[in-house]
């Protein structure tokens, strides 16, 4: 099985970051596609197969916390495994994120601790499926 | 000038530097660094219980390594994958301050970064981080704060 991700980030510099990191990782990739905004992502999401979104929340247009309830309140997409890169230090804001079911991995990162973050939201795959 | 507010900017300026753009801060700054030449200016924009900015300001050739690094290519970005990713910089190193001086509870919101060319405003906090031939300037803005009393 190989995973369609979505990375969503205004900064396309970022978001070439976590591509590279994606494809290092060993894990059975199909897809990648590119937002750099919420309005953007949910676009994305319209039209494709999405298996895991990697999402900051700071962004102009749409951010990424208004993003994530919009997907939340889609019953086609209620259960869709989100992860939240992002510099977000605010406990409060954390907690309200971690409540719909989403994973956290602060920038800075490093392409190790992305990796693991990665694989744990995928539901920790096996060293055989992703080739380790 | 909070010495306690430099010391957390020089912390999360280096471990920023480290991780993302795999520089090390050099133990002092030489007389190349302090002379070097200013490449390009961010700034980030924040908003919460209390308002400002931080600007970080490259010198000496830093740009180009600093974007080459993060994206772990051998030749230089073009120059709006440059300026984008000292952008991500000085966003990061933003998240990473707000906590630090406001508290963990507190929320706020942090704008896209924009090119700038002169600054305004006094800084409440300002450091240098030396870095290969280069140096990084990091300013910080704060406005209706306590920390102007400190």
């Amino acid at each position: 099985m190989a995973f369609n991700i979505l990375v969503v980030d205004d900064s396309s510099v970022m978001r070439m970051i976590i591509i590279k990191t994606l494809r290092l990782s060993k894990l059975p990739l199909g897809e990648i596609s590119e937002a750099a905004n919420g309005q953007e992502a949910l676009e994305v999401l319209a039209g494709k197969w999405i298996d895991l979104v990697l999402v900051d929340i700071n962004m102009p247009v749409m951010d990424g916390e208004e993003m994530i309830n919009r997907l939340r309140e889609n019953p086609a997409t209620a259960d869709l495994p989100i992860l939240i890169v992002s510099t977000e230090g605010s406990e409060t804001r954390k907690e309200r994120l971690v409540q719909k079911r989403v994973g956290f991995i602060h920038k800075p990162f490093t392409p190790e601790s992305l990796r693991f973050a990665i694989f744990k939201m995928l539901g920790g795959l096996d060293e055989q499926k992703t080739g380790n | 000038m909070s010495k306690r507010l430099e010391t957390e900017l020089y912390k999360a300026a280096t471990l920023t530097f480290e991780e993302m753009g795999f520089l090390l801060p050099t133990p002092e700054i030489g007389e190349q660094q302090l002379n070097a030449q200013v490449e390009a200016m961010v700034s980030v924009e924040f908003k919460g219980p209390f308002s400002g900015k931080l600007l970080v300001r490259v010198c000496g050739g830093l740009l180009p390594i600093l974007a080459a690094n993060m994206l772990g290519e051998e030749e230089t970005p073009p120059i709006n994958l440059q300026y984008d990713a000292l952008g991500e910089i000085a966003n990061v190193i933003c998240g990473n301050i707000l906590p630090c001086i406001a508290g963990s509870r507190e929320l706020f919101c942090v704008s896209t970064p924009k090119m700038v060319e002169s600054i305004d405003l006094p800084p409440v906090a300002e450091i240098q981080v030396g870095l290969g031939l280069g140096r990084a300037d990091l300013l910080l803005f704060i406005s209706n704060h306590a920390v102007h009393a400190e």
